[in-house]
C-alpha cells in the first residue's frame, strides 16, 4: 500500500512541471505614473473579480492634477467605451471579457495609450481534486452506511468503501503535494509556457526632441524610442516598474535643471514627454525601464536646447525648491568614502506619501554624468526620510530627493563630494 | 486468501486514483487556442502551431496576408512568411521553418486589401 501510494505520489511530483513564477497576478491593481497636461499623476486600474463585470479606474494626484478622458479598447473584439477620471471622481468602466485591453487617457492634448490585460483568477484547477475526492468519499460513506444496513454479503460494500478511499487518497495527496503543483494562470494572461525563461534581449534607444533643437523657454517633446537589441523590432513588453513603464531623468549638465518624469506611450516602443527648459546648453537624459521577465535597464542620451536663457522659467518651476524651505540634508559620515555605504537623511516639510510606491526616491548623478543611481527610502517613520547609498567613486556628486506631500511633489537638490 | 483480498483492494485503489490524476492532467493540457485581434480595419482569429498557422479574417477585406513572428524572450525573429489565401476571409501558412522552437511567440500580421493595410500583434504559444 505504502509502496504504491509512494510510486503514485513520484510519478505525480515527475510529471508536474515545476511552479513558474507568474508577472501577471490577478486581484492586483495596476499603479501607472504619467506625466500628462504638465501634471503628475497616478493612474490606478483596479482589478477585476469578474467579466462581464466593472472595471474602476481612479487618478492619485494633486490639487492641479487635469480631469483625463478614458477611452478603452478590448484588443481581442475591439469594443470600446468611454469616461472620465479627475482626482477624488473614480471612473467605472465595463469590461465584457479577460484579454488585453488598451486604455488611452487624453488630457490637454496629449495621449497615451496604456496596454494591459484583464485578468480573472479562476482559482487553482487542483482544488477541483481535492473537493471532488471528498465529494465522492463523502457521498459513497453514506451509500456504503446503507448498502451495509440493507445487503449482508461484503462485496457492495467492499467496492463503494475502495472507491471512496480513493477519493480520500486523491483529496489528500492533493493537499500534501500542492506547492509543488503548477499554479493555473489568471483568465485573460499572456499565453507563455510554464517553464519560461527569465531576461529579454537588451533594448536600444533612439532620443529625439520635437522640434529637433528646442529654444530655451519653449516647449518641446522628448521622445524615446525602444529597439530590441536581437530582432530590431520595436520594444513593446514593458513591465510596470516602480509604478511607471519608465522613468525619464532630464538634468542639465550643471545639474540646475532637474525633471523626473514618467513619459507616455504615444505608439509601440515610443514614450514621449513635454518638457520646457530654461536655459540654453546640453542637457542629459536617463530612462530607467524593465522588461517582462527580465531586469531594470538605464538607457542613456543627450540633446542640446538653443536660444538665450529666460528669466522667468527657472522661478515659475514648481519642480525647483529652495533647500531651505523643502528639507534639511543631512549625509553620514559628513565625508563619505568612496565604496563605502553613506546614509542621507532628508527632514521634509509636512508628512510624505507614498509616490511610486516609495516615501521618498534619491537621485544621484556624478558630476560628469556617467553615472545615474536611484536609491529607495527605506520606510522611515515620521517627517523624515533616510537612504543607504555607497557612492562608488571618488568626485562631486549632484543629488536631487523628492517627495510627494498632499500640495504635490518636493525636489530637494543638493550636492556631496567625495574625497580621494 | 485474505492477503490477496487486500491486495486486489490495493490495486483498485491506486488504479482509481491513477485514472482521476490521469483524466485531469489530460483535461488541462489543450489543443492550440485561437487567439482573436481587433484592429481599426481587420479583425483577425488566429491558430499558430508548429508547421501551419491559420488566419480567419473576421473583419475587413483582406486580399494578402504575411506574417512575421518574433520570440520575444529570446530575440529569434523568423523571416516573414506570405499566407496562402484557401477561401473567403481564410488564409494558410505552412511550412516545417515556421517557428525556430516551441514557446511563446509575437506575431505581426500584415493585412492588405479593398479595407487597407494594417498590421495586428497578437501574442500565441506554440507547441510541438
Amino acid at each position: 500500500m505504502t509502496r504504491l501510494l509512494c510510486l503514485v505520489a513520484l510519478l505525480l511530483v515527475a510529471l508536474a512541471p515545476p511552479a513558474a513564477a507568474h508577472v501577471v497576478k490577478a486581484g492586483a491593481d495596476l499603479r501607472i505614473a504619467q506625466t500628462i497636461a504638465g501634471s503628475e499623476l497616478t493612474l490606478v486600474i483596479k482589478a477585476t473579480t469578474r467579466v462581464p463585470g466593472p472595471l474602476r479606474v481612479e487618478a492619485i494626484g494633486f490639487p492641479t492634477a487635469p480631469e483625463l478622458d478614458l477611452r478603452l479598447r478590448s484588443v481581442a473584439d475591439g469594443r470600446v467605451v468611454r469616461g472620465t477620471v479627475a482626482p477624488g471622481r473614480p471612473a467605472q468602466l465595463g469590461v465584457e471579457e479577460t484579454g488585453p485591453h488598451e486604455l488611452t487617457v487624453s488630457a490637454g492634448g496629449e495621449s497615451a495609450v496604456i496596454p494591459f490585460r484583464v485578468l480573472v483568477d479562476r482559482g487553482s484547477g487542483w482544488e477541483f481534486l481535492i473537493y471532488g475526492g471528498l465529494f465522492v468519499a463523502a457521498l459513497l460513506l453514506v451509500g456504503g452506511l446503507l448498502t451495509g444496513a440493507f445487503n449482508r454479503r461484503g462485496r457492495p460494500a467492499f467496492v463503494v468503501t475502495a472507491v471512496a478511499a480513493a477519493g480520500v487518497a486523491v483529496a489528500a495527496l492533493i493537499v500534501i503535494l500542492e506547492p509543488w503543483l503548477p499554479a493555473a494562470a489568471p483568465d485573460g494572461a499572456e499565453p507563455r509556457p510554464t517553464d519560461s525563461a527569465v531576461g529579454r534581449p537588451y533594448v536600444q534607444r533612439v532620443l529625439s526632441t520635437v522640434p529637433a533643437r528646442p529654444a530655451a523657454g519653449e516647449e518641446f517633446v522628448a521622445r524615446v524610442e525602444l529597439f530590441d537589441g536581437s530582432t530590431g523590432r520595436p520594444v513593446d513588453d514593458l513591465a510596470i516598474h516602480h509604478e511607471a513603464m519608465a522613468h525619464l531623468v532630464v538634468t542639465s549638465e550643471d545639474g540646475r535643471y532637474f525633471r523626473h518624469v514618467h513619459p507616455l506611450r504615444t505608439a509601440p516602443g515610443r514614450l514621449e514627454v513635454r518638457l520646457r527648459a530654461d536655459r540654453p546648453g546640453r542637457y542629459l537624459t536617463y530612462v530607467e525601464l524593465e522588461r517582462t521577465d527580465s531586469g531594470g535597464q538605464l538607457l542613456t542620451g543627450s540633446f542640446t536646447v538653443t536660444g538665450s536663457a529666460t528669466a522667468t522659467a527657472a522661478t515659475s518651476d514648481p519642480a525647483i525648491q529652495d533647500a531651505s524651505t523643502a528639507g534639511t540634508v543631512t549625509v553620514t559620515p559628513a565625508v563619505p568614502q568612496a565604496g563605502r555605504p553613506a546614509t542621507v537623511e532628508v527632514t521634509t516639510s509636512g508628512t510624505p506619501r507614498p509616490w511610486l510606491g516609495m516615501a521618498g526616491h534619491l537621485i544621484v548623478r556624478s558630476e560628469d554624468g556617467q553615472f545615474l543611481g536611484h536609491v529607495h527610502e527605506m520606510g522611515t517613520p515620521g517627517s523624515r526620510l533616510r537612504f543607504t547609498f555607497g557612492f562608488p567613486a571618488p568626485g562631486r556628486y549632484l543629488a536631487w530627493t523628492q517627495y510627494a506631500t498632499d500640495r504635490g511633489i518636493t525636489t530637494v537638490p543638493f550636492t556631496v563630494e567625495v574625497p580621494r | 486468501m485474505m492477503r490477496s483480498k487486500g491486495l486486489r483492494s490495493l490495486l483498485v485503489l491506486a488504479g482509481l486514483v491513477a485514472v482521476v490524476v490521469a483524466a485531469f492532467i489530460v483535461a488541462r493540457t489543450s489543443d492550440p487556442t485561437p487567439v482573436s485581434t481587433t484592429g481599426t480595419r481587420y479583425a483577425v482569429t488566429v491558430t499558430a502551431e508548429r508547421n501551419a498557422i491559420d488566419v480567419r479574417v473576421d473583419k475587413g477585406q483582406a486580399d494578402t496576408v504575411t506574417i512575421d513572428s518574433v520570440m520575444l524572450t529570446m530575440g529569434h525573429s523568423m523571416p516573414e512568411v506570405t499566407a496562402r489565401r484557401t477561401g473567403p476571409g481564410h488564409f494558410v501558412a505552412e511550412g516545417d521553418d515556421l517557428f525556430l522552437m516551441t514557446g511563446a511567440w509575437e506575431l505581426s500580421i500584415r493585412l492588405t486589401g479593398p479595407s487597407g493595410e494594417e498590421t495586428l500583434t497578437l501574442n500565441t504559444l506554440v507547441a510541438d
